[in-house]
């Protein structure tokens, strides 16, 4: 079974002077499946991602990819790993078109990068990539248009495309379908849907719906505490989870 | 073609044949040639500020360092009195700029914004303050270069330095170069991460970019060209200088930047002419040139919100 763990923690612990933003954290994050983790705000849940892409360093604890540690390596190497990373906020190249954006994010691997002779509109396998991971997220029509005039939830979508043309073996969202209305966010659980068999997916949202509907896995968090993971009717019907998250009703959100 | 936009098209048809002209109009004057120079050689140097600051947004107040740097280290290196090669003097010169500016740009780069204006400054005038306070180096008055480097090139030799329409004519031609240089690099593949850095360097970094190399690179590479402009300076006028160290230059290679418009790298040249042109024509009105010069400059900035070739751009742009 371990062979298939794509991505784990072991006693993680991020701590910000006095206040424990994440306390002994140990997770294990599954090839070609949906990792969810909810908790209500201040849970953790963003710390947990930005250490697991590199943007914050562990105060303590370790993280594994593919078996061996990567906790102490650069920011930039996370996504040389395959660790792909979408923002909370939309984080894309608003001046750049679309397929740009892509195009950005897929030269890093085709290479080239600090070549001043070779022209950045002329490769047909950089294009190729680009489109394709635009086609993948339903894009495609989008193509030549200037990022910062796509719609909001659009350029959720271009930000996911951006991490797919890094061809990355996990991505991790945070909040993809923050701020979005009922159709589009339809759009991005069918695309997770869609990509969950190929990646392995670690997501972090507050729409529960969504999240039930999504997650193969699905780990609860409380004030930097891990709660419980389980499938989805484990986690539903584990008393814990009640009293401390969902019982509260609907006013925690 | 190299040109991204009619505005920059216009511009190329419309300043270097004029440019190649100008000399036969000042024929009579040497002077006046002398002056064009200057300013051509003072475009460059702006041109490699304008890519740091406008496509790299890396805001430097110690680009004139390197301007400096490119005369002192021709007079630390050549011997007093023999003829040098021009052609190997300028390869040492900007590959040693490009070394200090490796090492420089390791400190300054950690930094951003208004802490790298503090720095960039901070190293600058320490330059400025080795230079003037060591008598070996000329302190305060600085030296002069008493033999003009020979530029034979396989034994052919094409120009003559010490000819002032000659030395004109290649200090164009160096503008040229530089400007179709950082053309390529704009559009290559270096280019595009740079744009991207520019405009999101925390998303480049998640997308796997080891951004502070790239911005290293552009460092040195800009440096150096800082350094050849300074070069060709020192060896128009025969002699170096302190102030060609001092903060007060660094600060006025910005303006011209700000003034033609800043990462649109042609619009460095604009910056520089409308200038230089404001101050030379100022400067024989009164003596008291600069208050003038001050209320242009906060006109023009005012005017053209996004710099000349910004204002041409909107323009020229609109119909097509």
């Amino acid at each position: 079974m371990s062979h298939d763990i794509v991505l784990e923690t072991e006693a993680l612990c991020k701590y910000w002077g006095g206040i424990k933003a994440l306390d002994n954290m140990n997770l294990a994050f599954r090839a070609n499946s949906l990792h969810g983790i909810v908790g209500p705000n201040g849970a953790g849940k963003s710390t947990l991602l930005n250490l697991l892409c590199g943007t914050y360093e562990p105060t303590s604890g370790r993280i594994l990819h593919n078996g061996e540690a990567i906790d102490s390596i650069k920011p930039y190497e996370f996504a040389r790993r395959g660790i792909g990373r979408g923002f909370q906020k939309t984080n894309i190249y608003p001046s750049a078109t679309c397929l740009e954006n892509c195009c950005i994010a897929a030269q890093r691997r085709i290479g080239g990068n600090f070549n001043i002779f070779r022209w950045r509109h002329n490769d047909q396998l950089l294009k190729e990539i680009a489109d394709e991971a635009l086609q993948r997220v339903g894009l495609g029509s989008r193509r030549d248009t200037v990022a910062a005039k796509i719609s909001y939830g659009e350029q959720r979508q271009l930000e996911i495309a951006m991490v797919l043309a890094t061809a990355p073996s996990v991505l991790l969202l945070d909040e993809p379908m923050a701020g979005m209305g009922h159709e589009e966010s339809q759009l991005i659980i069918d695309l997770l849907k869609n990509l969950k068999s190929d990646y392995c997916i670690v997501l972090v949202e507050h729409d529960m719906d969504a999240v039930f509907e999504l997650s193969d896995q699905l780990t609860v968090m409380v004030n930097g505490q891990h709660l419980v993971t389980g499938t989805v009717d484990e986690v539903r019907d584990d008393v814990r989870v009640k009293e401390a998250y969902l019982g509260q009703g609907d006013e925690v959100f | 073609m190299f040109l991204t936009n009619k505005t920059e098209a216009w511009f190329f048809w419309v300043f270097f044949p004029l440019a190649l002209l100008a000399p036969l109009f000042l024929e009579q004057n040497e002077f006046y040639v002398s002056k064009i120079t200057t300013v051509v050689i003072l475009a460059i140097f702006v041109m490699s500020l304008d890519y740091l600051i406008g496509r790299c947004g890396m805001v430097t107040l110690g680009h004139s360092m390197f301007y400096g740097l490119g005369g002192y280290l021709f007079v630390m290196l050549a011997p007093e009195y023999e003829t040098v090669n021009f052609w190997v003097y300028t390869f040492y010169i900007c590959v040693i700029a490009a070394a200090i500016a490796l090492i420089v740009g390791v400190v300054v780069l950690r930094t951003s914004g208004i802490y790298m204006i503090m720095i960039t400054l901070a190293i600058a005038q320490m330059c400025f303050y080795f230079f003037s306070d060591s008598i070996h180096w000329g302190g305060n008055d600085g030296l002069f270069i008493y033999i003009k480097p020979e530029t034979s090139i396989f034994g052919l030799s094409f120009f003559d330095l010490d000819n002032v329409t000659h030395f004109y004519y290649f200090c164009l031609l160096s503008l040229f170069n530089c400007l179709v240089f950082f053309r390529m690099v704009l559009r290559s593949r270096f280019g595009r991460v740079m744009d991207a850095i520019r405009e999101n360097p925390q998303r480049t970094t998640a997308l796997g970019y080891n951004i502070f190399l790239f911005r290293l690179a552009s460092y040195a590479m800009a440096s150096a060209l800082g350094a050849y402009a300074g070069y060709l300076f020192a060896l128009q006028y025969g002699y170096v200088n302190p102030s060609m160290l001092s903060w007060q230059l660094s600060g006025t290679a910005l303006v011209m930047s700000i003034l033609g418009g800043m990462g649109t790298i042609y619009g460095a040249i604009m910056g520089t002419l409308v200038y230089e042109g404001l101050h030379y024509s100022l400067e024989h009105l009164t003596e008291h040139w600069l208050l003038l010069m001050g209320i242009f400059i906060i006109a023009l900035v005012m005017l053209f919100k996004s710099g000349i070739a910004g204002f041409l751009e909107s323009l020229l742009e609109k119909r097509s």
